[in-house]
């Protein structure tokens, strides 16, 4: 999973943009295309130093200001899953993936087919333990809920 | 004003036909749809920090924009400047959001963690 | 097999794909996380993402879940050897108390700076650009 193709699958769900001079964006997205340009829906902005907000109905953002989007664990999770069925569909005869896309991964590397699952060895607090879903360590607020740490960037009060 | 008019929509060498023979057109139209902003007011943010609000008279595909009764406005609290119409370079617009319905508000986030 | 795969910056990142990496952004933060995937632009997928804030020995996390950076603010990226972390002797510490000692930290800094670069000056050196102003 490309992170732009993430991005457009990412599309009409909530997430945080923080762009390169520190102010951050709550929004959902509506659009984005190859250059990383978004467009957001129902906007929380927060000031660099959070501690002034706004909320305006829509907001364009240049992509080359960005510095990150916070996404939701779900979202990727999704989007992984629906990238495997449309693959799966794909190619008619089972076979799981690997190869898929030629280039960098090179075609006999069918071998990490499972893809994803930590690393070997131990699922260290920020992991995700293969087995057992989520690894331990402390609770994860998803990405545009439990900020509330950097100046209470968080979740919209509902 | 009339030539405006037509100077509104996108550079037709890449829209229309040829976009359509590719079967993308999607991924050739802008993800934002200026045309809903013509003749509303809007903000605009600029590489550098600069800001404006104006009411939106004219763009095209590079996000250039025509603006009218434009005023800058200073983050430090310095009084506003008046620039009237101004052509707005695509290059240098990072953020467009419309005036309407926005407000600066009271923190809306939960502080618990 | 490895062979087939040319050691250029997107080869080599190949070996890093869901491994567990750091990265460091321009704005200095250390983020923490799975490396989930990325693109010719260096734009970065990163799962259970933590950033860390270190203090001498010390650290403290915060949880971000799943980050996409744009590759252009990404100053480093690196493999964590799983093995070598064990023997780190990194402390964990609440947050706040993190936050304060950097900030502290960064007080202290800021004075010794202006100190430094005033003494500079009466004998004629010019004092700009300071530590974390490589990028």
């Amino acid at each position: 999973m490309l992170p732009l193709s993430l991005l457009n699958a990412a599309q009409g769900k909530p997430m945080l943009v923080e762009l390169k001079n520190g102010v951050t964006f709550n929004g959902h997205l509506v659009d984005c295309d190859q250059f990383m340009n978004v467009t957001l829906r129902e906007v929380y902005q927060t000031s660099a130093d959070g501690e002034r907000f706004w909320k305006m109905p829509e907001m364009f953002i240049k992509g080359n200001i960005i510095k990150y989007f916070r996404i939701a664990d779900s979202i990727l999770d999704q989007a992984m899953a629906e990238q495997e069925k449309q693959r799966a569909a794909g190619r008619q005869r089972g076979g799981g993936r690997g190869g898929g896309r030629g280039g960098a991964r090179g075609g006999g590397e069918g071998g990490r087919g499972g893809g994803r699952g930590g690393p070997p060895g131990r699922g260290g607090p920020p992991m995700r333990g293969a087995a057992n879903g989520r690894g331990g360590g402390p609770g994860r607020g998803g990405p545009p809920g439990g900020g509330g740490g950097r100046g209470g960037r968080g979740a919209p009060r509902q | 004003m009339s030539s405006r008019g037509g100077g509104r929509g996108a550079p037709r060498g890449r829209g229309g036909g040829q976009a359509n023979d590719r079967g993308e057109k999607k991924k050739r139209e802008s993800i934002l749809n200026l045309a809903q902003y013509v003749d509303k007011s809007i903000r605009v943010k600029f590489m550098g920090g600069r800001e404006v609000t104006g009411t939106l008279k004219g763009y095209d595909q590079l996000l250039n924009l025509v603006m009218d009764d434009v005023i800058e406005e200073f983050e430090n609290g310095m009084p506003t400047r008046s620039l009237g119409l101004v052509v707005l370079r695509g290059p240098n617009v990072v953020l467009i959001s419309p005036t309407d319905g926005s407000a600066e508000i009271a923190n809306p986030f939960t502080s618990e963690q | 097999m490895d062979a087939l795969i040319p050691f250029t910056t997107s080869g080599s990142l190949v070996d890093l794909v869901d491994k567990k990496v750091m990265v460091i952004l321009r704005d200095g933060r250390k983020l923490l996380g799975v490396f989930r995937s990325y693109d010719q632009f260096a734009n970065f997928l990163l799962e259970s993402c933590v950033e860390r804030l270190h203090y001498k020995l010390e650290y403290a996390d915060t949880d971000l879940g799943v980050l996409l950076i744009r590759g252009e603010n990404v100053v480093a990226l690196g493999e964590i050897d799983l093995i070598a972390e064990d023997r780190v002797p990194l402390i964990p510490r609440p947050l706040d108390e993190i936050r304060t000692k950097i900030n502290e930290e960064n007080r202290r800094k800021e004075r010794d700076h202006l100190i430094k670069s005033k003494v500079l000056e009466t004998v004629g050196f010019v004092s700009d650009g300071r530590e974390g102003d490589a990028y």
